[in-house]
């Protein structure tokens, strides 16, 4: 191997006696003569093929990178900060628990759960959209509304590594429920109806107990003649965040604006073409007491 | 390539094979801890806000 990787091993019969290997030397056809060895072009195509090989392997080291490193990291963070805004929220005396009215970049500030996705699915909610932020976990886009004020609670999450809280985010169907947690309430939005759900969703689907407070936005008010459950947008429609969603320009005053959720993230999953938007409505809210939690909620609406 | 590094690691087999070992750890170690941060904010599946 010193001298050459390109040699082909010499042949070797396993030698079981001394006739045996006499015979079989005679037998074992002539070697082949030793390639030409060091032409350039030789050395040139192997060398391309090396680096082919070795750039494949480097893709594949990236898609172990992003689909399982990053999910490290993130659970590290995520961690850290719900571990944090635990103690925030039981270091404050009870009274005194209100939202962080205007929480700094990064920093957790809520727990989201999405009973659908199993009882252990929960993110703290970080203030701001940028890669920091979306790193720890979703992050709360800062120009929109705080959890259970009339308007919209616009949320982004990854949908692709980095503990990729969205990743399901396509199996949410109407009434599915979202519950936001605050230092002082439990704020629970249902998705939705669907598109092609609103048609005749009195009687049917909005029968079920489930989505008793949730209807078609467009019954009340014409302004959310667009907001559905589910909408695929272009990444440009920032406005799907805005108080009344798709109305750049809000049409309505505050006090008759809906309470609504809303999740961005990424779609098609592993693209940036376009963004899945999840809508949610306000259903209820229950003020925290000591000694309940998020399981005695869940039994509370009915998803235990 | 590789037989080039082979050839030039120093040592008997036994070595060469740690020496190799070491190297390969040292480029995966580089491209997750260096280059892969760096290039993955350059790539689609990261955006996921509306603006």
């Amino acid at each position: 191997m010193s001298t050459s990787d390109e040699e082909p091993p010499a042949a070797r019969v396993p030698a079981t006696g001394a006739e045996s290997s006499a015979v079989s030397a005679a037998d074992r056809p002539p070697a082949p003569p030793p390639r030409p060895r060091g032409g350039k072009v030789r050395t040139a195509v192997r060398g391309f093929g090396e680096v082919l090989i070795t750039l494949g392997l480097v893709l594949l080291l990236f898609v172990v990178y992003e689909l399982y490193v990053t999910n490290w990291k993130s659970g590290r963070l995520q961690n850290e900060a719900s571990a944090q805004l635990e103690q925030e929220w039981r270091s404050a005396p009870q009274g005194d628990r209100e939202l962080h009215v205007d929480p700094a970049d990064g920093q957790a500030f809520a727990r989201m759960y999405i009973p659908t996705f199993g009882v252990d699915w929960s993110f703290t909610v970080q203030e701001g959209v940028g890669p920091d932020a979306l790193e720890i976990g979703p992050g709360h886009y800062k120009n929109t509304e705080m959890p259970g004020q009339p308007g919209n609670v616009g949320i982004a999450g990854h949908r692709v590594g980095k503990g990729a809280p969205f990743n399901d985010l396509d199996l949410l169907n109407s009434c599915d429920p979202v519950v936001i947690e605050t230092g002082d309430s439990f704020y629970v939005y249902r998705v939705l109806p669907m598109r092609d759900e609103v048609d005749g969703w009195a009687d049917g689907k909005g029968r079920q107990q489930r989505c008793a407070n949730v209807a078609p936005l467009q019954d009340k008010q014409h302004a959310y003649d667009e907001t559905f459950g589910r909408r695929i947008v272009l990444p440009d429609r920032g406005d799907a965040v805005a108080p009344v969603p798709y109305k750049a320009r809000n049409p309505l005053p505050k006090a008759s604006q809906a309470s609504l959720l809303t999740l961005t993230t990424c779609h098609p999953q592993f693209s940036d073409a376009e963004r899945m938007i999840i809508h949610g409505v306000l259903t209820n809210q229950y003020k925290k007491s000591e000694g309940t939690g998020y399981d005695d909620l869940l039994a509370e609406i009915g998803e235990a | 390539m590789y037989g080039w590094i082979w050839r030039h690691l120093p040592g008997p087999v036994a070595l060469r094979v740690v020496e190799a070992i070491v190297l390969v750890a040292a480029v995966v170690a580089l491209l997750m801890l260096v280059v892969f941060p760096w290039v993955e904010p350059l790539l689609p599946f990261n955006d996921v806000s509306v603006q």
